[in-house]
């Protein structure tokens, strides 16, 4: 595989979760799960409902704090800072139950995307002085290109909330792209699509991380498009991970088998 | 004309402070903070022009215009440092329980003007001196007042501080993923408020001629809110259209009170029932018109009419 090469000249991990427990009340959510990313790989997270996975997005990027354990991303600790510090370490997101900025257009969605890397404050960008104003229009257009890579050129001025689902859905994957991240993580990216939308997702997923130098770590609850897509699969069940590895692995492994079709 | 101006100058300086009210308490709004501050900040403000002109630099006659401003200069920096002071702490709170930090906010600083001495106590202060020779002067210093306002909430719409305030207000968590500092936007929104309402009562303590404990309180929040609310919470233009129709309103009722021969109760309800008017009014408009009367689509409505109109004028000349 044309990952395991780039594995090899690349020891670093982009992203180390050690030992993260996270509880809610007597519920333990996350339970002590420990695993690495490597660079430009695709990392899939798989698991029945309410197995953690969703929790441990929201651990890695700061939403919720661990009860115990940490996380690194690119050797540094991470597990400690607000999101907006987490997402200024280069780690973007989208979200299961879609968050755009509803009344917004998605053109002003994705600049919004741009808000780490625009240079202007209030009162250059008051004042309008020609620094402020040229990062204004660069992130103008940074978001009109991310807009059109995702195929939604032609509803640049349409509020978020008055797309599609699918449409949505991309127009969530281009707010996240503005960050200019190292690490995407995405959660349910294809959930509510058909099986040929499905197909055409995969393929880009695949087309972002060779664009951008991109390391993604996703969310998916249709196993032919996880094993199909991803380089490494973690499972989780009942906030445990239970496997880890290449996909023929994961999927032949007895534990996995158990926990997706339950044993007598 | 020019008389007809001189009559309603009072009316109209101070439907002006109302709309700066307004975009006082607007400005939090856009990060989606329902801050009910803006009367205390305000009440300070005035207490700033009031000492420093019946104390500091007593002047007979006509009261220099350099230090009306040397006093709107102080006014916004105190109201800076209490709006950092107040808004990190908190701003901390949301919905609901925000709006009752503030109420207490504002409460705290009436009962420090009750008892202290340099605020004049119950009675309050006194013969603050005038800054101009008549009442229609004071636009020199409220309209460009308002004019500033109204440019920087034009500019914030389009710029990324703005961008960052309305991505909060839609949607906290999300903005926070987007590397948006919510607490540094919120606390900067909340402080432009505050200076906006400090300034503003710099202004309006010299045009009362007399400030005390009644200015700013409670109830100034919940007229304000309801101009606010009723003007629409989407675009800047709401603040100020309901800032201006609802401190005209009062005095609307004023005049309607004094018709002859009006039953009783009805005289004592338009001269003493402004609250109540403001009440009911918060509930209609709140479940009919959410977003306020003047709201985004209906700015895109009124530019899609103009040009369709261009568009008819242009092709009957061809």
């Amino acid at each position: 595989m044309m990952n395991s090469v780039i594995k090899e000249t690349d020891n670093q991990p982009m992203l180390e979760v050690k030992q993260i427990t996270r509880r809610f009340g007597g519920l333990v959510a996350v339970n002590e799960v420990s695993f690495d990313v490597h660079n430009q790989e695709i990392f899939g997270l798989i698991g029945p409902n309410g197995a953690g996975k969703t929790t441990l997005f929201n651990l890695i990027t700061g939403l919720i704090e661990p009860s115990s354990g940490q996380i690194f991303a690119q050797a540094q600790l991470i597990s400690h800072l607000k999101p907006h510090q987490i997402a200024a370490k280069g780690i973007a997101r989208t979200f299961q139950n879609i968050r755009l900025f509803g009344e917004l257009s998605a053109l002003e969605n994705v600049i919004v995307g741009r808000h780490l890397h625009t240079k202007s404050n209030f009162v250059t960008g008051i004042l309008g002085l020609p620094q402020a104003n040229q990062a204004e229009k660069q992130a103008k257009q940074k978001a009109k290109e991310l807009i059109e890579l995702v195929g939604l050129g032609d509803r640049l001025l349409e509020k978020a909330k008055n797309l599609s689902y699918g449409d949505q859905r991309r127009l969530e994957i281009a707010r996240a792209l503005a960050l200019e991240p190292s690490i995407l993580l995405l959660d349910e990216p294809a959930a509510g699509m058909n099986p040929n939308e499905k197909q055409v997702l995969s393929t880009f997923i695949r087309d972002l991380r060779s664009q951008f130098n991109l390391t993604i770590i996703l969310i998916e609850h249709h196993v032919p498009l996880v094993m199909g897509l991803c380089d490494r699969i973690a499972v989780l069940n009942f906030g445990k991970l239970i496997a880890l590895g290449q996909p023929e692995i994961v999927r032949n492994d007895p534990a996995v088998i158990e926990a997706y079709l339950g044993v007598d | 004309m020019v008389n007809l101006f001189n009559d309603y100058a009072p009316l109209i300086i101070s439907m002006i402070l109302g709309a700066l009210l307004g975009i006082s308490l607007y400005l939090p709004l856009m990060t989606g903070q329902l801050s009910l501050a803006s009367p205390g900040f305000y009440a300070v403000g005035g207490y700033v022009a009031a000492i420093f002109s019946t104390k500091i630099f007593p002047t007979s006659g006509l009261y220099p215009w350099y230090l009306l401003l040397l006093e709107m200069m102080v006014a916004a920096l105190i109201s800076t440092l209490l709006g950092l002071v107040v808004g990190i702490p908190v701003l901390r709170l949301r919905g609901i329980y925000l709006a009752i930090a503030t109420i207490a906010f504002v409460e705290v600083l009436r009962i420090f003007s009750l008892n202290l001495e340099i605020t004049g106590g119950a009675v309050g202060i006194f013969g603050i001196p005038q800054p101009f020779n008549n009442t229609l002067e004071y636009l020199w210093v409220v309209l460009p007042l308002l004019i500033i306002s109204s440019i920087i909430l034009y500019r914030l719409e389009n710029i990324r501080v703005g961008k960052a305030f309305i991505a909060i207000r839609e949607d906290e968590l999300a903005a926070e993923a987007m590397g948006i500092n919510p607490t540094h936007y919120k606390v900067l929104a909340f402080t432009l408020g505050a200076i906006l309402a400090g300034v503003s009562g710099v202004i309006a303590a010299h045009f009362l001629n007399t400030w005390n404990a009644r200015q700013g309180t409670f109830d100034a929040s919940i007229i304000y809110l309801t101009s606010v609310l009723i003007g629409g919470t989407r675009t800047f233009v709401g603040p100020i259209l309901g800032g201006m129709m609802f401190t005209a309103l009062p005095e609307i009722l004023r005049s309607l009170a004094n018709i002859p021969n009006l039953p009783l109760w009805l005289v004592g309800f338009f001269k003493d029932g402004r609250l109540i008017i403001f009440g009911v009014l918060i509930v209609i408009g709140t479940l009919f018109f959410p977003q306020g009367l003047v709201t985004p689509d209906l700015f895109n409505n009124f530019s899609k009419l103009m040009r369709i109109g261009l568009n008819k004028v242009r092709l009957k000349k061809i």
